[in-house]
């Protein structure tokens, strides 16, 4: 028995499927695979899968980790490769290996977002960024009741870049990620559009890796 | 992804029913493709997602090399409110295309309640509702389905029906469409040839005429088409196409999970059960099969969990078998194997213990009325004793909840037969606290589901008048003030939509304008509760001038001409006739294995019933 770390592509319209419905892919996944995982005990055992970080709807990911417990010797190539012969298209396992990091040790994720630069030119996102006093309401949750917070976003934001080419726009940034503060690029240009009164949306968005506290890559 | 689409899946909830590409869903290469078919559920897709006809139909046209299918479900209202403002038709989710220009339309009608959302779909997709309206070859739009056995009220939308099974005639109507195409004939040639095809009604060939007193004088066909229509049926369940896998939804639907026929028709003849009747004759399909299909769909899908789901499954005549074949192989691959309704009569001790080896489900009986007199009306035979008899072997199996289905409204009900639901809940309260062996320290919940009843087409209650909701709403406080244990919980169903599901189910071609009117006014999704317009559908049956109670609580003489009586689903109108009139003297009628009752459906299968 032995934990294995898969590393998920998760692209084009699978954005729009869920962290629950992840889960629920996964375990179908497997069984369909034939890989013999670890169930947990009780009346209802359920193989163990766990998917360390979720990603918000809408927003694709390179290499998302998702940790099994495998019996036997079945190996981490093996693994992957049968995987991807059952995954549905734009889901596919790009590495497994086993984990190096805790979970916990994820501190942000890195993002790509693709913008129209009809809405908004490199020059003023770089203002609107660079200005401060970006706000977004996220749902919370207060006792039992759903309430609105106002989340500092510009607090949260420390590095990013901007880069222009062929009439497209890219923002490379660095956001929050893991148990304790998050925030996710969508949330982000929330707070953009919200500061400048006009809308921006995200032509697409992908998560591009996950870092520790220390900046290096979470493994 | 269309770029439009991707703009506004962000606003709105659960996208994911809206993107196609689950496992299993077929892409094919439409250069090479002669035939498109959307197949379309006018309902959420969660709820369409769920329903075994689909998958058969689905996985037969896409098994053809000529044919692309596509699955269609209602958007739901913020994901239409977007498409409408951004101008995106209703499209086929495994290609993103518009249905508009697909060659086949075929929706399934599972339910009345559904009408108006095949209009708004209908209209989503950018084509005029009314058939008349579409004029060129392609779309032929299609239904089929148990509602279709009086599609009457919906007839003017529609270019046909396929009555009873579906997966023979499918074909023969795919073959016959791509040859018109190919000849590049117009739709009423098609119609005209279609209508040839048995178990195919073409409701434009059909003209009905009236009496003064509003009921149906005559219907007489036209241009060829025959007097009566009789249903398809399949003879052989295990020779007939049955999918090796199931599209894998990405999001959770009501029943996610393999399911699997295991045979057609019910052996009981509960007069009140249209599905029972509309399915005859009864076909099983053989263990070795159904255990071998469950195999390969649970390797092909990865689900965890079977669920046997046919009428009645516990009469399957060798479920002992069967149980034993799947519960070979289940547990070791830790799935699990679901029994969803079981009869009270043969829930053997036996079974019991067999079905302890996988999860429990609840423990939930249908004696449909409170007491014997009633049940013998309606030919529920199920006896109080028998009842007490199996709750008390699942109490000593440790069971401790019970569900119990009943339905008011019934013909001939008087208020001790309402009281009788409650004293009867009571003994199954009582049973349990004089049963020795029951589980320790707990207690029992007994609840009870209500529903009001509607009387259906090719039922032996098809002439009964259906209860009005003023009656329905006093049976419903009388059975609440009389409850007699606080142990016992009732909940009852919603009386309003009931009515509605009367009136359409015994409707006639006149209501196609009330259910025009309705869907104009914004009614859709009437079944959910939520946006059920009960007002605006009472208005709209005043505006087209039809009195909703000539159809739903008017008893109907034998000698009416009934709307659908030019349909033929196998059980003669004798025979039911004969069922109404024992009925009325409280008589039963043994069941199939007991007995043959001569309903008539097995002449639709060289004279044979598998009981
Ligand atoms: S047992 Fe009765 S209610 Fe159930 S399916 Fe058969 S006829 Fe219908
Ligand atoms: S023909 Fe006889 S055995 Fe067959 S369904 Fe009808 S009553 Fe039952």
């Amino acid at each position: 028995m032995y934990d294995l770390r898969l590393w998920l592509s998760k692209k084009g319209s699978l954005k729009y499927v869920s962290h629950l419905d992840m889960f629920r892919l996964m375990q179908r996944a497997v069984r369909r695979a034939g890989i013999p995982l670890w169930y947990t005990e009780g009346f209802n055992p359920h193989p163990y899968i766990s998917f360390l970080l979720a990603l918000s709807l809408g927003i694709e990911g390179e290499g998302e980790p998702v940790d099994l417990r495998i019996v036997g010797e079945m190996t981490p190539e093996e693994v992957r490769e049968r995987l991807n012969a059952v995954l549905p298209r734009g889901l596919s396992v790009v590495a497994a290996a086993p984990p190096q990091d805790k979970p916990a040790a994820i501190a942000f994720g890195r993002y790509d977002v693709y913008l129209d630069p009809a809405q908004i030119s490199g020059a003023e996102l770089q203002d609107v960024l660079a200005g401060g006093g970006l706000t977004c309401q996220k749902s919370g949750k207060s006792g039992h009741k759903k309430i609105m917070k106002t989340v500092d976003v510009s607090a949260q934001l420390r590095e990013w870049q901007i880069e222009e080419k062929d009439g497209s726009l890219l923002l490379h940034v660095v956001l929050p990620a893991g148990s304790t503060v998050n925030l996710n690029p969508l949330q982000l240009l929330e707070a953009v559009s919200e500061k400048r009164g006009a809308p921006v949306y995200a032509c697409s968005a992908v998560r591009t890796a996950l870092l520790k506290a220390d900046g290096k890559e979470f493994r | 992804m269309d770029k439009k689409l991707e703009r506004i899946l962000p606003r709105v909830q659960k996208p994911a029913r809206y993107i196609g590409g689950e496992l299993n869903s077929v892409v094919k290469d439409k250069e090479k493709i002669g035939l498109r078919y959307a197949f379309c559920f006018p309902d959420s897709y969660e709820i369409g997602m769920s329903h075994l006809g689909i998958k058969i139909l689905y996985a037969i046209a896409n098994s053809r090399e000529d044919t692309w299918c596509e699955r269609v479900f209602a958007p739901w209202p913020d994901m239409e409110e977007q498409m409408r403002q951004n101008g995106i038709l209703l499209y086929g989710l495994e290609s993103g295309d518009p249905i508009r220009d697909f060659d086949m339309i075929g929706f399934t009608l599972q339910y009345e309640l559904c009408y108006t959302n095949v209009l708004n779909m209908l209209d989503l997709a950018g084509l005029p509702v009314f058939a008349k309206d579409r004029t060129a070859l392609s779309p032929i739009v299609m239904g089929g389905g148990p509602c279709v056995c009086n599609p009457e009220p919906i007839a003017p939308f529609f270019d046909l029906f396929s009555l009873g099974d579906g997966e023979e005639v499918n074909n023969e109507l795919m073959d016959l469409y791509l040859e018109h195409k190919k000849r590049g004939s117009d739709k009423q040639a098609f119609l005209a040839d279609a209508a040839k095809i048995p178990g195919v009604y073409v409701p434009s060939l059909y003209n009905v005429s009236y009496h003064a007193d509003g009921t149906v004088g005559a219907v007489t066909p036209a241009g060829g088409a025959p007097e009566t229509v009789t249903k398809r049926v399949v003879r052989d369940l295990d020779k007939v196409a049955y999918p090796e896998s199931f599209v894998v939804p990405f999001i959770d639907v009501v029943h996610d999970r393999v399911t699997h026929e295991i045979f057609r028709g019910c052996i009981r003849g509960c007069r009140f059960c249209q599905a029972c009747f509309l399915n005859r004759p009864i076909r099983e399909k053989s263990p070795e099969t159904i255990n071998e299909q469950c195999k390969v769909l649970c390797r092909n899908t990865g689900y965890d969990e079977i669920s046997l789901c046919s009428l009645s499954s516990s009469d399957y005549s060798r479920i002992e078998e069967l149980l034993n074949l799947l519960l070979d192989w289940t547990p070791q691959e830790k799935i699990n194997v679901a029994l969803p309704s079981l009869r009270v009569d043969n829930f053997s001790d036996e079974l019991l213990q067999k079905l302890k080896k996988v999860r429990r489900s609840g423990l939930t009986f249908a004696p449909e009325a409170g007491t014997q007199r009633l049940r013998d009306v309606i030919n529920k035979n199920v006896t109080e004793e028998e009842m007490l008899k199996t709750a008390n072997i699942a109490f000593s199996g440790g069971y401790c909840a019970v569900k119990l289905y009943f339905m008011l409204g019934l013909p001939t009900e008087t208020d001790e037969d309402v009281e009788g639901i409650g004293l009867l809940a009571k003994k199954v309260v009582d049973a349990f606290y004089t049963n020795p062996d029951r589980p320790a320290g707990r207690g029992v919940q007994v609840s009870i589901s209500a529903s009001s009843f509607v009387p259906k087409p090719f039922t032996p209650f098809q002439w009964e008048p259906q209860a009005t909701a003023e009656e329905l709403q006093e049976k419903q406080q009388h059975l609440k003030e009389t409850l007699p244990s606080r142990k016992i919980s009732v909940s009852f169903h919603d009386i309003e939509t009931s009515c509605l599901e009367g009136v359409f189910a015994r409707g006639d071609r006149r209501l196609a304008d009330v259910i025009y009117r309705a869907w104009k006014q914004g009614c859709t999704f009437d079944s959910w509760g939520d946006f059920f317009k009960y007002d605006v559908w009472m208005r709209c049956f005043a505006d087209a001038g039809l009195d909703p109670a000539f159809y739903a609580n008017r008893r109907r003489a034998f000698s009416e001409v009934l709307p659908w009586d030019h349909l033929n689903y196998g059980v003669s109108r004798r025979y039911l006739e004969r069922e109404a009139q024992k009925a009325m003297r409280a008589e039963t009628t043994p069941n199939c294995k007991q007995g043959c009752a001569g309903c008539g459906a097995n002449k639709l299968n060289g004279g044979h019933c598998d009981v």
